[in-house]
């Protein structure tokens, strides 16, 4: 049959003689998680504008370890991702699904569990992150009991969902629920994988993988995190929401049918991006890379067919605020998956990675395609709840450009701050030497542009507000349509129904969610699976360093303090093989350094120097004054104060447990060291507080600054050559110059 | 016909002109040498050689756009659209068809809660697209992993490395070995030295050397020797484990030397809060500093 693309004629429909029931759509969920969207994105912004102020101005820190920028940025980012997108896919999933199922959702009951089980989750982590309690692991911040409260939350959307799925009136299951499937499926896989860890105690635990392993498994998280979180679920609510918007046929099924399989196939591989030019193998950096490119056309596959759906609906769009946020999601979408495989070229890498070019690109795609895709939803789905038309249009224009132009404040100032600084790094100057060997100095070039940034943000967030008030306005006006009555005819066993036996070949797998669901693991657990099983089996893949040695018990715990006051959120530990990073930092670093690191702790953003090298290179005094006031070595620093942990005594109640976790999972403390390891610290911090006492400064050995001094003292220290500085030979030589 | 040919031929050329091109800068040293005869000739040719091609590359549009009706008429031949050729000649006269694919819009029968899908044709521009990724991939694959034609990380460190060797003055870079340098007394060799000071030093030293988190640099007590070789080792290597960050890379042969004078310039100067003497007395009869 062949229509005019512009008005679409019903389509004569012989209905078989089947019963038709009449049910009812639970709304109720959909605004409830809805508000939590809405709420949870407010809470994140705001945390996002603070932490932004308070790269620019580190007073902003406010002096306290709970409000200190290595705490509240994970807090940040997980309520972004988490509270905001989550809540946001859980409003447009539990909306679309009921109706492209032609069903109630399975359960009320497990719905509101859901409901409530998620806002827990964002209540516990709103909680702990602040207190310090963290994993370290990007996006995966979250400690054990959170984790599995994650977990059970999870699950009991699952079910719900395929409880739905199974009682459904529609014999095929649309493009939007491959996608929600797709979602559910990998992000389960991917959290208990990355989760996978050895409890302390309540509030503390160590991952069972360490070093590289670790990092892999991380960054093979991380970056699907963002390919299950942030993209498959939003591509679901995009095929539901958009043609419903514009009132337009999809562009093309078998499109969908391509870039859905190839994209959940594709993206799982490209993890290894995320570290480049670190100690991972070659090899899988190589597949990270390749995986990365070949991920551009299945991402655009999704653009494409959300734009060209648009055909015959763009007089719309110039009128219609929700289209108009549709169109710049979808834009920003494209060009966030073109940039990414770009920035997974390896020569670009080089100066991308560890700057804020990196902020910029997940920017984009945070507030350009999550953040707006969110507020058309919303803006769709308010006047539906509430049987009324929208309170303004006119304010959702203003928020439409106000949120555009917040972008625009984002990006370009990040951008800058990116190529700036990671051109900095590298400069030589004629004499071969580094342009700018002082780091600070390229931190300070870019303030100016931190500023900026933070005034994007403060233009996007004010555009939110005013959709919280034409939302509320709108709610006003209307009342809630709590049970939407619909009508559909009973499903009749397959078999029956003729148009159901042949068709396209897909359309087999789309009556199937049992198998269509096996289908997607499959593709899901291939690249996660060649990439992570060589790296854990194959030896040559970490080369051990016989004079790499475990961390002694005050230096672990110094780690534990540098992992819980989120030091790792600034600092690398990572030195890449680079001139101009052994040049500044020392020796790069190498796979073997880090098998007794759990968690590692490669980090992903310089704000502040790379670390692996520190240790032993400037006394005890200087990292004591330093923690104390970071100004007094650094002038100018922008690294807020520690001032507490000059204050807190070391805990060193779970000091025997944290040993005998490692040793359990293979760092070769001795047997019963466990026992031995409280009096052993207390020695080591002892020679350290004596130490500092020779420079006049008075620490008690118990204070946490003694054991964080004992961390950073030991970093990156075993490989390197202890030669005798007595050692000199008298030779003449002419001068240089 | 006889175009095409002229085409292929010139091509050729340009890319073993290139090829040859490549390998002169391996042959020659870095250094600038003037430029024989043979490589300026070569030079002239292959501009000739890229003025020639340029010439028939816009003769080649030309004719092109002259002959668009005739070879569209070619194109729309029943026997010659669907073959291979045909789609390069139609890629010629500009059917975007071939980019944009066929947009039939025809429906299919589903409805879901209202949606309606399409089945139109895959973009060819997307879908050849995915292809050169993929094909891209295996290459990319092929040739560091297989052929090995191309360092990875730690070859291309190595190379980046010996490429620095050769730009870096022979400054001694043995730790064990001494200098014999003479302290700088110029005045514009102390100024600069004490701006380094007070940019790099000053942090752990203090503004007037008068010792911080490190020792006093103005008292007579050395801890790793305070004859100016002797200092000027100790700025340049750092000391390992003490604290004193190793400056070579970040200041210059120059710089250290300036500084390391600036710094026993200062040697009796008595600035206030200094630090209690480190290390050993250096008599008078070792050269310290001329002042």
């Amino acid at each position: 049959m062949i229509v005019d693309p512009k008005p679409l004629v019903a389509r004569p429909e012989t209905p078989p003689a089947r019963a038709v029931d009449t049910f009812f759509y639970d709304n109720r969920i959909v605004r409830n998680f809805g508000i939590a969207t809405v709420f949870w994105g407010v809470a994140g912004m705001l945390i996002g504008t603070l932490i932004a102020f308070q790269l620019a101005r580190p007073e902003l820190n406010m002096g306290t370890q709970y409000t200190t920028f290595g705490r509240i940025r994970p807090l940040h980012t997980n309520a972004v991702i988490f509270a905001f997108v989550g809540n946001g896919i859980f409003t447009g999933v539990y909306y679309s699904l009921q109706r492209l199922c032609k069903t109630r959702m399975f359960s009320d009951k497990l719905s509101k569990l859901h409901f409530w089980g998620w806002q827990l989750v964002i209540l516990s982590a709103l909680i702990s992150l602040p207190l310090g309690i963290t994993t370290s692991k990007e996006y995966a911040e979250l400690e054990w009991p959170i984790d599995i409260l994650i977990t059970v939350v999870w699950v009991v959307f699952g079910w719900n969902m395929f409880g739905t799925i199974a009682k459904r009136r529609e014999r095929h299951l649309y493009v939007g629920i491959w996608f929600y499937i797709a979602t559910l499926l990998t992000v389960a896989v991917l959290h208990i994988v990355n989760s996978l860890s050895i409890p302390v105690s309540f509030t503390k635990s160590y991952p069972i993988y360490a070093g590289v392993q670790d990092a892999l498994v991380q960054w093979w998280y991380g970056h699907n995190a963002v390919a299950f979180f942030l993209t498959t679920p939003y591509l679901g609510l995009m095929y539901y929401f958009l043609p419903k918007a514009a009132e337009r046929p999809v562009y093309s099924y078998r499109l969908s049918i391509i870039h859905f399989w190839s994209l959940i196939f594709i993206y799982i591989w490209a993890g290894p991006h995320h570290l480049l030019y670190t100690a991972l193998p070659d090899w899988a950096q190589s597949l990270g890379v390749v995986f990365s490119i070949m991920l551009i056309a299945p991402s655009w596959g999704g653009m494409i067919n959300g734009l060209l759906t648009l055909r015959g609906a763009w007089d719309k769009v110039r009128t219609e605020p929700v289209l108009k946020f549709m169109v710049v999601a979808v834009t920003a979408y494209g060009m966030a998956t073109f940039e990414g495989p770009m920035l997974s070229l390896k020569n670009v890498n080089a100066i991308a990675h560890f700057t804020d070019w990196i902020v910029a690109h997940v920017h984009v795609g945070a507030l350009g395609w999550n953040g707006f895709l969110t507020f058309a939803v919303l803006y769709w789905l308010w006047p539906r709840l509430y049987r009324t038309p929208l309170y303004s249009k006119r304010l959702a224009n203003t928020h439409f450009w106000l949120g555009t132009l917040g972008i625009l404040f984002y990006a370009i100032p990040m951008y800058w701050a990116g190529f700036t600084q990671g051109l900095m790094w590298k400069q030589f100057n004629a004499e071969g030497m580094l342009q700018y060997p002082n780091f600070l100095e390229t931190v300070l070039q870019i303030v100016p542009m931190y500023y900026l940034r933070g005034i994007g943000g403060v233009l996007y967030l004010s555009g939110v507000f005013l959709m919280i008030f034409n939302l509320v306005k709108t709610a006003k006006a209307g009342t809630l349509l709590a049970d939407e009555k619909a009508q559909a005819p009973a499903l009749m066993p397959a078999e029956l129904v003729e148009e159901h036996q042949g068709g396209h070949w897909h359309r087999w797998i789309e009556r199937r969610p049992v198998q269509l669901s096996i289908g997607a693991t499959i593709a899901i657990l291939i690249g996660g699976a060649v990439e992570m099983i060589p790296t854990f089996l194959v030896k040559s893949n970490v080369p051990t360093i016989a004079s790499v040695k475990p961390y002694t018990s005050l230096e672990l715990e110094g780690r534990d303090i540098y992992i819980r006051e989120g030091c790792n959120n600034c600092h690398s530990q990572m030195v890449r093989p680079f001139r101009s990073e052994t040049e500044r930092y020392g020796e790069y670093s190498k796979a073997g350094e880090f098998i007794y690191d759990r968690p590692f702790l490669w980090g992903s953003k310089r704000t502040g120097p790379d670390l692996h090298r520190v240790g032993a290179k400037y006394p005890h005094s200087w990292h004591y004054n330093h923690m104390m006031d970071p100004t007094s070595m650094s002038p100018g620093s922008i690294m807020p104060a520690y001032p507490w942990l000059f204050e807190q005594n070391i805990d060193y109640s779970s000091t025997p447990a944290k040993i005998d976790v490692l040793r359990k999972l293979g760092t070769p403390y001795p047997a019963g060291y466990g026992q031995q390891a409280v009096a052993d610290a207390r020695q080591q911090a002892a020679l350290i507080s004596r130490d500092l006492a020779k420079e006049d400064i008075e620490v008690k050995s118990d204070k946490e600054i003694v054991a964080l001094i004992a961390y950073l003292q030991r970093l990156g220290t075993d490989i390197k050559v202890k030669e005798d500085p007595n050692a000199v030979e008298v030779v003449g030589v002419l001068p240089a110059e | 016909m006889l175009k095409l040919r002229t085409f292929f031929l010139i091509a050729t050329g340009l890319l073993i002109g290139y090829a040859a091109a490549a390998q002169t800068p391996g042959a020659a040293p870095a250094a600038e040498k003037p430029m024989t005869t043979e490589e300026i000739l070569f030079w002239i040719l292959l501009g000739l050689l890229g003025l020639v091609l340029l010439v028939a590359l816009l003769m080649g549009i030309m004719i092109t756009v002259q002959m668009r009706p005739q070879l569209r008429k070619v194109y729309e031949m029943p026997t010659v659209r669907p073959t291979m050729s045909g789609k390069v000649l139609g890629l010629l006269v500009g059917d975007p068809v071939l980019v944009k694919g066929e947009v039939k819009d025809e429906l299919l029968d589903h409805d879901y809660d209202g949606i309606h899908e399409f089945d139109n044709d895959l973009p060819p521009w997307w879908k050849y697209s995915f292809y050169v990724t993929i094909f891209f991939g295996f290459i990319y694959l092929g040739y560091y992993h297989l052929a090995q034609a191309a360092p990875l990380s730690e070859g291309e460190y190595a190379a980046e490395m010996q490429q620095a060797a050769l730009m870096v003055s022979a400054d001694n870079d043995d730790p064990n070995k001494l200098t014999d340098y003479k302290p700088l007394t110029a005045a514009t060799d102390l100024t600069d030295g004490k701006g380094i000071f007070a940019q790099n030093c000053a942090a752990c030293h203090g503004q007037n050397a008068e010792g911080k988190v490190g020792p006093n640099l103005t008292d007579e007590y050395w801890l790793h020797g305070g004859e100016v070789n002797h200092v000027y080792k100790t700025v340049k290597f750092g000391v390992q484990g003490k604290g004193m960050v190793a400056w070579k890379g970040k200041l210059s042969g120059k710089q250290i030397l300036q500084v390391t004078s600036y710094v026993l310039s200062l040697q009796g100067s008595k600035p206030a809060n200094a630090k209690e003497p480190q290390g050993e007395k250096e008599t008078a009869g070792k050269p310290v500093a001329s002042r």
